[in-house]
């Protein structure tokens, strides 16, 4: 044994068990925040605790900054380049997670310039380039890991990623897709709510009916949970995920500014949203502050403040009714506590309007910053480790109902908001023309009736569906909701058993392309390594095509004419040397020649295949579905042209 | 006649087709094939009636929550792990039925083989004529007391709808209380089933708006 391995009795064990450490992540609008339950010395018990990251603080501020040095800077560092680079230092990255360019928050008022990504994702252009959403939150998901790791001396491969409760399909996809470009093995997507609960329930030893009462920097989210004997169950959520303290500081910046009477850059607006932040800060401890804004200064009452936010903070008002009766307690009737988290909750007209709301003073004995991440560690500690310090079960749900379009537009619901996750649902649904063979599945998300109002998560197509009169074919569509609350869609023609499936992937996200792009881009060398595997991918397609080529003369030579099979070889030969060379854009010319002179002979090749596979087979077995699949498929075939 | 053709997959012990956990290893299962329909009552522990204790409900499911929820696998084999998954899934759909008074119902008829009118959208063509006439006229009077009448009258027609509600759900479960069933009584009760759906739909409209304004 090595000398630098002997270690002192008892120490051995916990260096051991800790040799990769799970930890919980806060990835806030405003702040995040990492924690980790480790097992006190002396009690072995285990309390989680948020770590100290940036400059002593246990908040990292949610800012990344692309605009002095080659690699992002990322917290209060950060925050401080802000007003010298306020369109390089992208602050409330949170608010464009899985966001289109369309979407309404791009035209905020906000000091960014946008660029527009091929899948229609948000980007926001950076010194000279554009980064998503997702990229800024890998950056961010990347400082608290290596921060993390830097306090613990243990490595971190796996987290609890927490997301508003509120948060749709896209929104989670996105977070888990940060997750991955951070190196993390995103254990599971917890909701921000549950955590929070988690972390009281734990804390208070409590049962009864709770309501958890979330407003952060730019999302609101309303949960109601039952807990009974270390079981959380979650009763029901609702909440706005576009509505935090970031609007209540560009409210009052907005004020601020028109007093101004200036040409607003988006230096200036940088600024009026920090002196209308600093100011609402000061306002929860004192009555009036002093802000000054271009050279400007005023007094703001906290009276006038709470004017201006009034509106915003009653917009918490009827998603939280509609979620306390979705839960079987209207009005709060039966209700044994509210918990009040976010930085939000601490301004005094947020706490007054959650007393009036729900007839009770809140609780909020736990630090509503950290609360989250908290609950969060207490998870990855469920889910990782041999015998978990806590014996507690979360039971989750679907915040938003999925459906379908049908005819006229109209979104059928086969998942109803509040479900229990993981949950399934399958819908028959028939064809509407005669002899029609393909059928589009559009998935959409939202209590809407009419599709075009909810959230299109996915279109796809079934084909292959055997050609019947209209109203004969039986397709089963299922939806499945993982833990996590992400959605996978499968199409299954009852027939012939033709199916199609999905995990959704938002039309809002990124693009496979994209996320493996980014992926290779993380990676040192990364155009060495991109143009490799673009070439072995070309080689092997080469390969594939060659063969299936060689064959297909083998088998049907005599389909061709002498000219045609010259032509034919020709372009193999040409493909064949090719692909010896190292760039992959000429073998993919050579394999798009072979595919244009052989196209011809794979139809006829096709049409004799189907002529062999219909002989022997009356039209009503086809329709009757007595014959092989193959057989079936051929005879789709035939009946489309 | 109960199955015993199923056997655990880890330990190869025989099992009934419907025991989410080896009886003799308890590891997790895979759930029966789908064919006809499943029952639910079974999946809690439950014999098919229709008076139950909802707290016995409540604490069966949490019960079984917490030895199959996907959280209590995440260190498992990918075969369990899917297991898992799909035993939950069928647990918390079989719960969501049984908890709420009218799928609870729907589900005793189907198990007896007798389908619920309205399932699915466009489906109110069986429905009788004066019932849709009534259900219309129901509708068009919820709008004109939305319009004129205030919170007030709003609240008199709902009552009103809570009332026929109540009527028919105590119908049904004197139906559903008989050991063995008429033909006919199973099909009134079918019938008031899908009336409940208009009802439900209705009140929605009342409770539902009143919760957002």
């Amino acid at each position: 044994m090595a000398l630098f391995q002997i270690q002192e009795p008892g120490e051995t064990r916990t260096k051991e068990a800790c040799a990769t450490t799970a930890v919980g992540i806060d990835l806030g609008t405003t702040n995040s925040l990492v924690a980790v339950v480790r097992p006190d010395l002396r009690t072995g018990a285990g309390k989680p605790r948020a770590l100290p990251i940036d400059e002593g603080s246990t908040l990292l501020p949610s800012v990344v900054s692309y605009g002095t040095s080659p690699t992002p800077v990322v917290g209060r560092a950060a925050r401080r380049l802000a007003a010298d680079a306020p369109r390089d230092t992208i602050v409330s990255v949170k608010r464009f997670m899985g966001k289109t360019s369309a979407d309404p928050e791009t035209r905020r008022l906000s000091p960014y310039k946008f660029a527009e990504g091929e899948s229609g994702t948000v980007r926001f252009e950076v010194k000279g380039r554009a980064v998503t959403p997702v990229e800024v939150s890998a950056e961010i998901l990347k400082a608290l890991k290596i921060r993390a790791e830097e306090q613990l001396g243990t490595k971190i491969a796996q987290a609890v990623i927490t997301v508003p409760a509120y948060f749709d399909d896209a929104q989670r996809q996105a977070t888990k897709e940060a997750g991955r470009l951070a190196g993390l093995e995103v254990l599971r997507l917890l909701n921000e709510p549950t955590a929070a609960a988690l972390a009281y329930g734990l804390d208070k030893r409590s049962q009864g009916t709770f309501a958890v009462y979330d407003l952060g920097g730019g999302t609101f989210d309303i949960s109601i949970l039952k807990l009974v004997e270390g079981v959380f169950e979650v009763k029901a959520v609702g909440g706005d995920s576009a509505l935090g303290g970031d609007d209540f500081d560009r409210a009052i910046a907005q004020v601020l500014l028109a007093e101004l009477r200036r040409e607003s850059d988006p230096r200036l607006v940088r600024e009026a949203i920090d002196a209308a932040k600093t100011a609402k800060e000061s306002l929860t401890r004192n009555d009036r502050a002093e802000v000054e804004l271009g050279g400007r200064q005023r007094l703001l009452t906290r009276e006038e403040m709470e004017r201006v936010i009034r509106p915003l903070i009653e917009r918490t008002g009827p998603a939280s009714r509609r979620a306390l009766k979705d839960a079987g307690v209207p009005d709060g009737k039966g209700l044994d506590g509210v918990i009040l988290v976010g930085g939000s909750t601490r301004v005094p007209a947020v706490r007054a309007y959650v007393r009036e709301l729900f007839g009770m003073e809140p609780l909020a004995d736990i630090d509503p910053d950290e609360v989250v991440a908290l609950g969060a560690a207490v998870q990855a500690d469920l889910l990782t480790a041999e015998s978990p310090q806590h014996d507690v079960l979360l039971l989750d749900v679907a915040p938003l109902s999925l459906g379908l379009e049908t005819m006229g537009g109209l979104a059928e619901k086969l998942i109803l908001r509040n479900t229990t996750i993981p949950t399934s649902a399958t819908q028959e649904f028939t064809t509407f023309a005669d002899a029609q063979t393909g059928m589009d599945i559009h998935v959409v998300q939202g209590e809407r009736e009419l599709v075009q109002d909810n959230r299109s998560l996915a279109r796809f197509r079934l084909s292959g569906i055997p050609p019947l009169p209209a109203g004969l074919a039986r397709v089963a569509v299922t939806f499945q909701v993982d833990a996590d609350g992400i959605l996978s869609v499968t199409a299954r023609e009852q027939l012939t058993g033709v199916s199609q499936s999905i995990t959704v992937k938002p039309s809002a996200g990124l693009t496979d392309d994209e996320i493996e792009r980014m992926l290779m881009a993380s990676i040192e060398h990364a155009e060495e390594d991109v143009e490799a595997r673009l070439l072995i991918d070309a080689r092997v397609e080469a390969q594939r095509i060659l063969k299936a080529a060689e064959q297909q003369i083998e088998n049907n030579g005599d389909l061709l004419s002498a000219d045609e099979r010259r032509d034919i070889e020709t372009a193999m030969q040409a493909l064949r040397d090719t692909a010896q060379r190292k760039e992959h854009r000429a073998v993919q010319d050579g394999i798009q020649r072979l595919d244009h002179v052989s196209a011809e002979f794979a139809k006829r090749v096709m049409d004799r295949g189907i002529e062999r596979a219909l002989k022997g087979h009356s039209a009503a077995e086809f329709e009757s579905g007595e014959v092989s699949p193959h057989a079936q498929k051929a005879y789709s075939a035939l009946r489309d042209e | 006649m109960p199955e015993t053709s199923a056997i655990c997959w880890s330990c190869g012990t025989a099992r009934a087709p419907s025991d989410a956990l080896c009886p003799s290893c308890g590891k997790v299962q895979a759930p029966p094939p789908p064919r006809g329909v499943l029952d639910k009552f079974a999946v809690l522990g439950f014999p098919r009636v229709y008076e139950l204790d909802e707290r016995a409900l409540e604490e069966s499911f949490r019960a079984l929550s917490r030895k199959l929820h996907p959280d209590r696998f995440a260190r498992a084999t990918p075969r369990e792990r899917r297991f898992s998954l799909e035993q939950t899934t069928i647990l918390n759909d079989a719960n969501r039925t049984l908890r709420d008074p009218v799928k609870r119902a729907e589900h005793l008829l189907a198990l007896r083989g007798v389908k619920v009118a309205g399932e699915e959208r466009g489906s109110s063509a069986s429905m009788p004529e004066e019932f849709l006439e009534q259900a219309m006229e129901d509708r068009e009077k919820l709008l004109e007391a939305k319009m004129d009448g205030g919170p007030a009258a709003v609240e008199r027609l709902a009552q009103g709808v809570r009332g026929k509600r109540q009527q028919a759900m105590d119908e049904i479960a004197k139906v559903l209380r008989e050991e063995s069933v008429a033909d006919k009584d199973l099909q009134r009760a079918a019938q008031l089933l899908a009336r409940l759906r208009y009802y439900a739909r209705y009140l929605d409209e009342v409770e539902g708006r009143a919760a957002e304004m």
